[in-house]
């Protein structure tokens, strides 16, 4: 075991990242087997499934990716679910109702998230409120105004084949998963942020002790914000990729959303204490809880099994994340 | 001297990778104080620990009252008369005196609570240890040495046959610590069993009757402390001989420039009115007992804390230090007395932690240029003689003295004129204590660098300052050049209340 675990190749990926690999091949597995037995005459293994669980990877693992940045300071975002939705409402909002051009409707999506992130960094930075209570009275913000500007209604945005709908070609373009190499490129961006930049070693080392920190000299608030700001503008993107996917936007909803990103982000190993954060372990979670999702609804449960699942996976992982730290103090 | 009323033999415990405790022998007597005496990491509070049963041991016996005994946890030992009193304690502030000393054992009248009793219960206990602290107080109100005397109370309250202090005096000012030593000599009067564990020699010279010494998990011997000087136990502990001869004169030359004036500094309770002048290449001492405001002073100049009036002056400039980032970037590095909470990243790496003042000139285009800044760590590791096994070490794994160069390093990198050390050497052991001293005497010749060292130990304020600011509850009441200066001077001003 040991052995294993100081292999050059694994230490640089993560020993428990390399389980969740495992974890996911063998969630394939059991979906393969189980599928056809509880559900008759359904079969699991098929490229219209791949797909279909990678579409909820995609905006899961924007999320989630943001949802790092946050963790990693010690702090946490309940709000990006609902920000992600109200996001998609008002731009595809623009888009619809109001002719704004697709390009400049991307943009604003963004830049709503941007805002709700700014929103919260500024709360918890700079007047030191918990990122708990900030990040929920934001996520009832985000749920009521996606809902105040659409008037309660759907938005659908272009379908495929319809003028204004490239930007489903983010998502997949020509049977090819574009999505997921646009999800691997911003990961990359993120991991090298989080590892080699200013701006991630010192959300690292707030998330690990925000008063050494500062009293050397480093402006603690602003870094931290800045990772809200990133969480944020995260959401936004998430966004694209959720209507790139399903068109399709409902109003007063997304909140179920923020737990699998943060379970996605605990999964991974990025600790709930702040300090430690895995980008690459985020996108495994991400594709795990997809994984779960699109195999939950294969064998005939309702999506309620998955929320009970989510649930059970967070618990087990701050579960193990604190018993892991315990053992080595 | 009574009789043994616990021995613990051949006490074995191993961590993964540590020997904790190797072979342990201990024997306490009714009437007696033990001090238990070791360097840090020695293994006092392990033994402390499988005794009373928050660990288990891998070998030995423990006997008590003549019957071989272990104990599952301390609920266990509390029961059967073994209690410790501990360093932090732990008390709830927001309950009354009564109310916390019967935590989890209330006394009821049916289905409620009686405070009535616990408070006439209290009272009582108070009385026998002739404290006068009234039981309906809320504990948060108390003063830190109240606290302790609570902590006693609670002790005794389970009929303790066997009381362990650990650490007891870290807080207390020294006429808390008088009022301590009353107690435990009538603890002892009482034919309790007392084991005393402390790094201050003079407190171990007044008040225990032997002094059993550890070092690295071994047992090492027992001396009777009326017929030992503090250089046999100091040898006891660390096996060799430490001086510690005071400075006689100052070391900085008369024509030196200031280099740092605090005017009419005021900050809150803890700071009134305070001024000092800091030359080039001087360690001027910080004196006081506990609760002078010695350290809030230093964060209020530091810019940690808010400042309400005053001026700063760097080398004849003022400047207006309004957060820690406006100190740094005047070039002035604050050691925190508390490394953990404010000194060190403790998960991070020694890399990480020593360029954390600076980062910004060890960044290549938006990368960190990670060649340049191990570089920089390599060098001060090496300089400082950080005891590790490389520079990627977590700063966590590393001992209270090598966590110190690391903070050291941090201002060294970030290269910083003014140091403030504050409690320089809390928490370390003597050997590491004396590298520490070396290092800051070599800041000031070599370097040219100007200290700031608040300490609360009367041995190292004489053995390193060139000048010495007394402080009591707030005020500068005093200012001494070392030369002739002598510790009752020092007290004598340390305890000048208005």
């Amino acid at each position: 075991m040991g052995k294993i675990k100081n292999n050059k190749v694994v230490k640089a990926i993560g020993f428990n990242r390399i389980v969740l690999i495992g974890v996911i091949i063998l969630l394939y597995i059991v979906f393969t087997i189980l599928t056809p037995i509880l559900h008759s005459g359904v079969t699991f293994v098929s490229y219209e499934r791949i797909m279909s669980a990678l579409n909820y990877a995609y905006f899961i693992g924007f999320m989630a990716l943001g949802v790092t940045f946050v963790i990693a300071t010690g702090g946490i975002d309940f709000s990006v679910g609902p920000v992600m939705f109200a996001s998609a409402l008002i731009s595809g909002f623009c888009l619809t109702k109001y002719n704004v051009p697709l390009p400049l409707c991307l943009l604003i999506s963004l830049l709503i998230g941007l805002a709700f992130g700014t929103l919260n960094g500024y709360f918890v930075s700079y007047r030191f409120l918990p990122s708990f209570i900030t990040s929920m009275a934001s996520m009832q913000i985000a749920k009521g105004i996606g809902s105040v500007f659409t008037k309660t209604q759907n938005v659908t945005w272009p379908a495929s084949g319809s003028a204004n709908s490239w930007y489903r070609y983010l998502v997949k373009w020509n049977n090819i998963p574009t999505g997921f190499i646009l999800l691997c490129l911003v990961a990359v961006i993120c991991a090298v942020v989080l590892n080699k930049t200013k701006a991630g070693r010192y959300m690292l080392c707030i998330g690990s002790n925000k008063e050494a920190v500062r009293l050397s000299g480093v402006n603690t608030k602003k870094w931290e914000m800045i990772a809200y700001m990133i969480c944020g503008m995260l959401a936004g993107l998430a966004a694209i990729f959720y209507v790139g996917a399903y068109t399709t936007v409902q109003p007063g909803l997304g909140d179920t959303f923020n737990n699998e990103a943060i379970a996605a982000c605990v999964m991974g190993g990025t600790s709930m204490a702040g300090g430690l954060a895995s980008i690459l372990g985020s996108i495994i979670g991400a594709v795990i809880v997809a994984l779960m999702q699109e195999g939950i609804l294969a064998m005939g449960f309702t999506i309620s099994y998955q929320y009970v699942l989510t649930g059970l996976i967070v618990l087990a992982a701050v579960t193990a994340d604190i018993m892991s730290r315990k053992r080595k103090n | 001297m009574g009789e043994v009323i616990l021995t613990m033999k051949g006490i074995d415990k191993s961590f993964p990778g540590v020997r904790a405790l190797d072979k342990v022998d201990l024997e306490v007597r009714k009437g007696e104080v033990l001090a238990l005496m070791g360097e840090n990491g020695a293994g006092k509070s392990t033994l402390m620990k499988v005794l009373t049963g928050i660990y288990t041991r891998d070998a030995g016996t423990i006997t008590y009252e003549g019957r071989e005994v272990t104990y599952n946890n301390p609920r266990e030992a509390q029961a059967d008369g073994i209690v410790i009193v501990h360093q932090e304690l732990n008390m709830m502030g927001h309950l009354t005196v009564a109310q916390n000393i019967f935590i989890g054992r209330e006394f009821r009248k049916g289905p409620f609570i009686d405070d009535a009793k616990m408070n006439e219960e209290a009272a009582k206990l108070f009385a026998r240890l002739n404290i006068d602290i009234d039981p309906k107080e809320t504990m948060s109100k108390l003063t830190v040495g109240m606290q302790q005397m609570c902590e006693i109370a609670k002790a005794i309250s389970h009929e303790a046959k066997v009381i362990i202090f650990d650490e007891p005096s870290a807080a207390l000012t020294d006429a808390e610590i008088d009022r301590l030593f009353e107690i435990i000599r009538s603890l002892r009067k009482q034919q309790m069993a007392i084991v005393y564990i402390s790094h201050r020699m003079d407190e171990i010279k007044r008040i225990t009757d032997r002094v059993s010494v550890m070092r690295d998990g071994a047992y090492v011997g027992t001396l009777i402390t009326e017929e030992c000087t503090k250089d046999d136990i100091i040898n006891m502990m660390v096996g060799r001989v430490i001086y510690e001869d005071p400075k006689t004169e100052s070391q900085v030359s008369p024509g030196a420039p200031v280099v740092l004036k605090v005017d009419h500094l005021n900050a809150g309770r803890m700071v009134r009115d305070v001024s000092f002048e800091l030359k080039k290449g001087e360690i001027l001492g910080f004196a006081g007992l506990m609760g002078a405001g010695r350290t809030e002073t230093l964060r209020a100049v530091f810019g940690a804390d808010p400042k309400e009036s005053g001026d700063i002056y760097l080398n004849g400039n003022k400047i207006n230090i309004k957060t820690p980032q406006d100190a740094v970037k005047a070039g002035i590095g604050y050691l925190s007395e508390d490394r953990k909470r404010y000194g060190v990243v403790l998960q991070k790496t020694i890399t990480e932690n020593s360029t954390l003042a600076c980062l910004d000139e060890y960044v290549k285009g938006i990368f960190i240029d990670g060649k340049k800044e191990r570089k920089i760590t390599k060098k001060y590791v090496e300089a400082l003689k950080t005891k590790t096994p490389g520079i990627d070490q977590l700063v966590m794994n590393l001992s209270g003295g090598n966590q110190q160069k690391v903070v050291v390093a941090k201002w060294l990198v970030n290269n910083c004129d003014i140091l403030i050390f504050d409690e320089p050497t809390r928490g370390i052991d003597v050997g590491a204590k004396q590298e520490i001293y070396e290092l800051m005497n070599k800041l000031v010749k070599e370097e040219g660098k100007s200290i700031i060292m608040i300490s609360s130990e009367m041995t190292e304020i004489l053995r390193m300052s060139d000048r010495i600011v007394v402080m009591c509850e707030g005020r500068k009441t005093g200012e001494l050049d070392i030369a002739g200066v002598t510790q009752e001077k020092i007290m004598q001003l340390a305890t000048m209340r208005d």
